[in-house]
């Protein structure tokens, strides 16, 4: 097994895939406190031409909300990407028939799909952590943290919404063909997700409902209203786990 | 011993039947050669006898402990080359072998030692750039390699000389010949000519069934009385021929055909007695391929 997950590191290194989302992550960390610090200024070159049509603008204040709201748009559109680079991790494999010699030579099919998904896994709270980290420290030096209530446990729903995307991705990539395939299935879950979440009993228990970080930063809601949605975030991911070993394991290479 | 087994193995796509009741075994320390037309069911046979596939129905076994679907334990003993091998791009030939002697649980120095020994044996110690450039003999060439790594009991190559040139083919071949000593080789090809080189016994695959089956030798010498084919020197000894002996067929321009050898006396006698003008007389080589046809029913 560690010679597959080193082949996996090499895989996502050498394609260059790694770096890729490293990147876009970095650049969203970015991004969030320079939208928020850039925000006055525009405001103020836009004011003249505004007053101009009857709009008038008031002066605007920023903080660290204001960074952190940017964060939460944009994690979706991460996550977005990762799903993008990492659905073909199977259906590469299965087009080339290039599992055939490492199967034939005895790996188990088990260890292939945890090593796949081990290294999915690390990628997104590698490129998460970065992106949460790279935000939180500009937050920290422009404004004050201090304002946003259960900040971490925020952030870690967040991260477990990456997980259960992580989960879905390995189970539907593992049964599909092709790589649309699976961002097919994958987007098809997360937006059934976004719909249902239209209904306002059942989003409590939607694992979407763990990107809604602003109203916790805000106090307006406890971390305890997410267990709900925490609970089935975990029990979803292990289901598709599970799924996706046994169905790799009868799947015809 | 018998290295492998395959005994009533059918199996079916749909509802195509690719093979119907094969049966066959091949014995340690052999070259064996598997023919068949294409979609005869060779890649599906040696898939297989790798777990790869299903068997409908049947039993395989390898080096006496049969093969299950999915991970088989059986396939530690086997290496395999597949019909187009495909790699990791993005690794070098050396990283490539590495990488399988580590799955299979090979020691560090030995992998490395071991992987310079079989690039220099497939001619390809120079090509130390990653395996996406490589055209498809190279990749042939480090399918190989591949197969051969972990010295394995049981070597099965898939039309292993498809994509090389007149000289890797004869090197191949010279491989295959070579590791007879340490493993049992099962290889599919289309070539006959290089199945009457190597092969020790051969297997002909047809229609779901195996038609023809035994040493090559014992092969051959079915077709030994094909025939036996007169050139003569005169237009008109030759219609006299014909006119006495209605089995004769003429095969060209003053050539006879002889297809029973047994009556080959009667003829010859005759010659003998008119003192007809005979250029030459030969024996019809048992081409392999002839047999193929035959086989094939063409
Ligand atoms: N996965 C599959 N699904 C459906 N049919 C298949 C599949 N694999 C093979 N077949 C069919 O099985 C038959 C035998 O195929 P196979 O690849 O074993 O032939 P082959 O003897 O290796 O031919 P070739 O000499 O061209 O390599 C073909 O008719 C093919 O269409
Ligand atoms: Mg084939």
């Amino acid at each position: 097994m560690r010679a597959f997950l080193k082949k996996e590191w090499m895989e996502w290194v050498r394609t260059g895939r790694f770096f890729l989302v490293l990147l876009i992550f970095a650049l969203f960390g970015i991004m969030n406190p320079a939208i928020a610090k850039l925000t006055p200024w525009m405001m103020e070159a836009l004011s003249d031409s505004l007053a101009k049509t009857g709009i008038v603008t008031t002066e605007v204040t920023v903080d660290a909300f204001t960074s952190w709201t940017q964060f939460y748009k944009n994690i979706p559109m991460g996550a977005i990407v990762f799903v993008l680079l990492g659905s073909g991790i199977f259906p590469q494999e299965y087009q080339k028939g290039t599992l055939i010699p490492v199967v034939t030579r005895g790996l188990s099919r088990k260890k292939i799909a945890a090593a796949k998904s081990l290294m999915l896994l690390f990628i997104w709270t590698l490129s998460y952590l970065l992106c949460f980290g790279i935000t939180y420290g500009y937050n920290a030096y422009f404004w004050d943290n201090g304002i946003a209530k259960s900040l971490f446990f925020a952030g870690f729903a967040c991260w477990l919404f990456g997980i259960w995307l992580v989960a879905l991705l390995v189970f539907f990539s593992a049964v599909s063909a092709n790589s649309p395939q699976a961002l097919l299935g994958t987007g098809g879950i997360v937006a059934a997700c976004y719909l249902l979440g239209m209904i306002p009993r059942v989003s409590r228990y939607l694992p979407t409902k763990l990107l809604e970080g602003m109203p916790l930063l805000q106090g307006i809601s406890e971390p305890g209203d997410y267990s709900a949605c925490l609970a089935a975030a975990l029990g979803m991911s292990l289901v598709c786990l599970g799924l996706a070993a046994v169905c790799f394991e009868r799947r015809r290479l | 011993m018998e290295m492998l087994t395959l005994s009533h193995v059918a199996k079916s796509f749909g509802s195509k039947q690719v093979l119907r009741d094969v049966s066959f075994s091949v014995p340690e320390h052999t070259v064996f050669g598997f023919v068949g037309q294409n979609g005869a069911g060779k890649t599906t046979a040696m898939k297989l006898i790798l777990g790869l596939l299903d068997a409908d129905g049947g039993e395989i076994s390898v080096n006496g402990r049969p093969v299950r679907y999915g991970n088989t334990p059986t396939n530690q003993y086997v290496g395999y080359l597949p019909d187009v091998p495909e790699f990791y791009d993005y690794m070098t030939p050396e990283e490539y072998l590495c990488f399988c002697g580590e799955i299979a649980g090979m020691p560090k120095g030995e992998r490395k030692s071991r992987s310079r020994e079989l690039l220099r044996l497939v001619g390809l110690e120079q090509d130390n750039r990653r395996i996406k450039g490589f055209s498809r003999g190279m990749k042939q060439r480090l399918g190989i390699a591949q197969a051969l790594f972990c010295r394995p009991r049981l070597l099965i190559c898939d039309e292993p000389t498809s994509a090389l040139d007149p000289v890797g083919r004869r090197e191949l071949l010279d491989i295959l010949v070579n590791v007879k000593e340490q493993t049992t080789v099962l290889f599919s090809t289309h070539i006959l000519s290089d199945v009457e080189h190597i092969c020790d016994e051969i297997a002909f695959l047809h229609e779901g069934n195996i038609v023809l089956q035994g040493p090559l030798e014992k092969v051959r010498r079915k077709r030994r009385d094909t025939g036996v084919e007169l050139e003569l020197a005169r237009t008109e000894e030759v219609k006299f021929l014909l006119s006495e002996f209605p089995f004769l067929e003429l095969s060209g321009s003053n050539r006879i055909l002889l297809k029973e050898a047994k009556k080959l006396p009667d003829v010859l006698r005759l010659i003998a007695d008119r003192n007809l003008a005979i250029l030459r007389l030969e024996r019809q080589e048992a081409a392999l391929e002839d047999l193929f046809l035959e086989v094939v029913g063409k």
